[in-house]
């Protein structure tokens, strides 16, 4: 009914292999973009945008960086949170030693630095696989983050230890620090989120992507076809630690305002792995259904018994919380244990051929 | 499929219908209280008898008196589990309506802190927060009454040293701290004091997720045998430190913790085995002051409390409720000063910028004795009233000191370092200038 491709013809090889073969999903695409871009920063409160939005898009950013590597290059990682922090930590010192220089430069400049460690740490991967790979990333996870406590340069030498982030202005709006409003970082991380999104959607569609999943798929076979596993392989490194690197200067600049180093800690690895696991591996759309699920749902469902006016204790609520979303996460998974990216696809696909089953 | 799907669909709209009337719609004729409650979570051992405390006497106001001059509180608690997360979700939820703002943990009050400045929202983190809070002309709208942990630290090194702290010379203190911020906190002024009377500092940190294995720290300190252990601990790592020190034997008369290393759960543990282990506390339970009655009567025996069995004489169930007094005094004073019922954030600000809590008032609140005596002013947003050393029985903590007051001729300069530093680094930070103190 909706998703009827009926006369939409393919006449040349190029339409078939565009980004939106079905018109529908390029309108669905537009609806999304104009509510992210207009509808919601139009309707939202200051808590939407701090609790909901902001950081929905950042973890989403997160996952996307290891969903390249671990969904589409097929190597497994636990170091994210700690590329996350030298991504933060490298955004302050760059903004602190340069003052003048713009948010949104030193935002996509600290990426590198987290590219740079992470391709370092990925060397293992050129010898070790699977499991192995993922017990030589934590280590990447226990030492950064070991580092950011005991380094004092890298946080200016602050008693408490931990980073703060200056007001910071482009363009004459404040856009970092106290004083920036909710909306003016919900478009700062919008704009950067989707500029991210369009890049890696394009490499991993394009000849590049391409040789990550033939790596993953099996990689002595990738070899033998004359893949450069080396390249492939520390590409992908750097590629989805960049990535992870953005996103992690981006949830201190643009959201949490101030960090110490435990925040980095394996925890927020594992937060990140599971969106892009129960998102769907493989998958670009799945880390921002994961995020919306494991980062979202749990603020909704605390402030339902609130406004419901449901005499309810905030601890109860809680506990009620873990135990939802644990049941979801276990439900999803039972369903489609592809992901969420998975579910979706299958639901259009079912709407593509309706009102016939098969 | 499509039944689920109706559902599903009709659950979303709900849930964002929710979201978007989150912030916390009330009568007008009642004050918003949040707190940001860590009953869940890694160290809800210790959050929940102070949240129990600070919601209990709150109930009492609104039960006995029918709130402060007749407006009632709405005390409300959103749960964090401590996480830092949740606790900046918290914040954006209740600080609408709120007249302030209790973040808890360290790391909440870090990110708080600079926005508090913009939203006009006064923090009260009553013996927690970083110690420079306490210079009012620079954090105008955060306060940390009535002793800061470099007040406690002073205390607890003048005590050790009997008033004269040149008799530390050539003495060795270890510091068994966290490492946190919050652990971290004495250390510059401990290695300040170290330089000056030549004594030897040992800071020994404990990671956040070796709390409860503390071996290899204990092994040093049999090694290095300090004569003094300091305590800068909390949750379950205060529980791991009293074990281990019961089990190297190391003689408990030597080993000190700061108030938050004082709970009664976590002593209990070890019970007649750490009796004689002793803690710098501003606040000390009184089991029959006229309060606890009150609040047993009105509370606790109507059904309105969560309290546990005998906790009512806890370390931390009193300093709950204790830190809802200061909180409740501060819109008083507000009310008073400004004529009005239903105070605003700035008024509540005020109203803790002149605290006075003296002798004659506690006498008049029935809780003489349970917590120091101290007066804030705009410059001095701690107050700074000192502490009591007490001590573990094996069953409970008892009061062995006299009233102790901290070196401030030597704290205060570092104080306003600091928080010159700390407003170089957030610049431009608004400082409080009409303080004229």
């Amino acid at each position: 009914m909706l998703y009827r491709v009926a006369g939409q013809y393919k006449t040349s090889y190029q339409a078939d292999y565009a980004l939106f073969p079905v018109r529908q999903d390029a309108f669905l695409l537009g609806i999304i973009l104009i509510m992210a871009f207009v509808v919601l920063p139009a309707t939202a409160n200051d808590f939407v945008f701090r609790a909901l939005l902001i950081p929905v898009l950042i973890y989403a950013l997160a996952a996307m960086g290891l969903n390249i590597l671990t969904g589409y290059a097929g190597q497994l990682s636990l170091g994210t949170g700690a590329f996350m922090g030298v991504g933060a930590y490298a955004c302050f010192k760059l903004v602190t030693i340069f003052p003048e220089m713009n948010i949104l430069v030193a935002v996509l400049l600290s990426g590198f630095f987290s590219a740079t460690i992470g391709m370092a740490f990925g060397l293992p991967s050129l010898r070790i696989k699977g499991f192995y790979l993922a017990i030589a990333t934590l280590a990447a996870q226990f030492f950064l983050v070991w580092l950011f406590q005991k380094w004092g340069w890298l946080y200016n030498y602050h008693t408490s230890g931990a980073i703060l982030v200056p007001n910071i202005q482009m363009f004459g709006i404040t856009v970092s620090g106290p004083t920036a409003t909710a909306m003016a970082q919900y478009y700062f991380v919008l704009g950067v989120v989707a500029l991210m999104t369009i890049l890696a959607i394009n490499v991993t569609r394009g000849r590049i992507g391409r040789i990550w999943k033939s790596v993953r798929d099996m990689d002595i076979a990738a070899e033998l076809v004359g893949i450069n596993l080396m390249k492939a392989k520390l590409m992908a490194f750097f590629v989805s630690s960049y990535i992870v690197g953005v996103s992690g200067a981006l949830f201190v600049f643009m959201w949490r305002g101030a960090a110490e180093a435990e925040l980095f800690d394996v925890q927020l690895s594992f937060r990140v792995l599971f969106i892009a696991i129960i998102g769907g591996l493989g998958s670009i759309l799945g880390n921002y259904l994961g995020a919306i699920l494991i980062v979202a749902l749990p603020v909704l469902l605390n402030v339902v018994p609130r406004a419901l006016g449901l005499p309810i204790s905030s601890s109860m609520v809680e506990h009620l919380n873990t135990m939802t979303i644990g049941a979801l996460i276990i439900f999803f998974l039972i369903v489609e244990p592809h992901g969420l990216a998975r579910f979706w696809q299958i639901i259009r696909e079912k709407l593509i051929i309706w009102p016939f089953p098969h | 499929m499509k039944r689920l799907m109706k559902a599903a669909v009709a659950t979303t709209a709900i849930l964002a219908a929710a979201a978007f009337t989150a912030p916390h719609l009330l009568a007008q004729d009642s004050l918003y209280v949040p707190n940001l409650s860590y009953r869940t979570g890694p160290f809800a051992a210790t959050g929940t008898p102070l949240m129990n405390g600070q919601k209990d006497y709150m109930t009492l106001l609104n039960e006995r008196d029918g709130g402060i001059n007749g407006v009632r509180i709405d005390y409300d608690e959103c749960e964090t589990g401590y996480n830092t997360e949740r606790g900046m979700e918290c914040y954006e939820a209740t600080r609408a309506n709120a007249v302030v703002t209790q973040p808890w943990s360290t790391g909440i009050t870090l990110q708080v802190l600079p926005r508090t400045n913009v939203d006009q929202i006064p923090v009260l983190a009553p013996g927690y927060g970083f110690s420079p809070m306490a210079d009012g002309r620079t954090f105008k709208w955060a306060f940390n009454p009535p002793s800061s942990y470099w007040d406690g630290a002073s205390m607890l090194l003048n005590f050790v040293a009997d008033g004269d702290l040149s008799s530390l010379e050539g003495k060795k203190i270890a510091l068994l701290h966290l490492d946190a911020p919050y652990g971290r906190e004495p250390i510059p002024l401990l290695e300040d004091y170290a330089r000056e009377y030549g004594f030897t500092l040992l800071p020994i940190p404990v990671a956040v997720t070796e709390m409860q294995n503390q071996s290899a720290q204990w092994l040093q300190i049999r090694r290095e045998s300090p004569d003094f252990v300091f305590m800068w601990g909390w949750g379950a790592m205060n529980a791991g430190a009293i074990t281990e020190a019961v089990r190297t034997r190391y003689p408990m008369d030597q080993f000190f913790g700061i108030w938050w290393s004082g709970h009664d759960g976590d002593l209990a543990q070890a019970g007649e085995a750490a009796s004689g282990y002793r803690a710098v506390s501003w606040n000390v339970p009184v089991p029959d002051a006229p309060i606890m009655g009150e609040i047993r009567e009105h509370v606790i025996d109507a059904g309105l409390s969560s309290i546990g069995e005998n906790e009512i004489d806890w370390v931390f169930y009193q300093r709950g409720i204790t830190m809802s007094m200061m909180l409740a005094e501060a819109i008083r004073t507000a009310q008073e000063e400004f004529d009005e019922t239903v105070v605003s954030p700035e008024q509540v600000r005020w109203g803790l910028e002149n605290l006075d809590i003296s002798e004659e008032r506690l006498e008049e609140l029935g809780m003489s004795g349970m917590i120091v005596p101290f007066q804030t002013s705009c410059a001095n947003h701690t107050g700074h009233g000192g502490g009591w050393i007490i001590e573990w029985n094996g069953e409970r903590f008892e009061r062995v000191s006299d009233h102790l007051q901290a070196d401030r001729d030597r704290i205060t300069p570092l104080e306003e370092a600091e928080a010159a530093k700390y407003a170089e680094a957030n610049a431009p930070w608004p400082m409080n200038d009409e303080c004229e103190l």
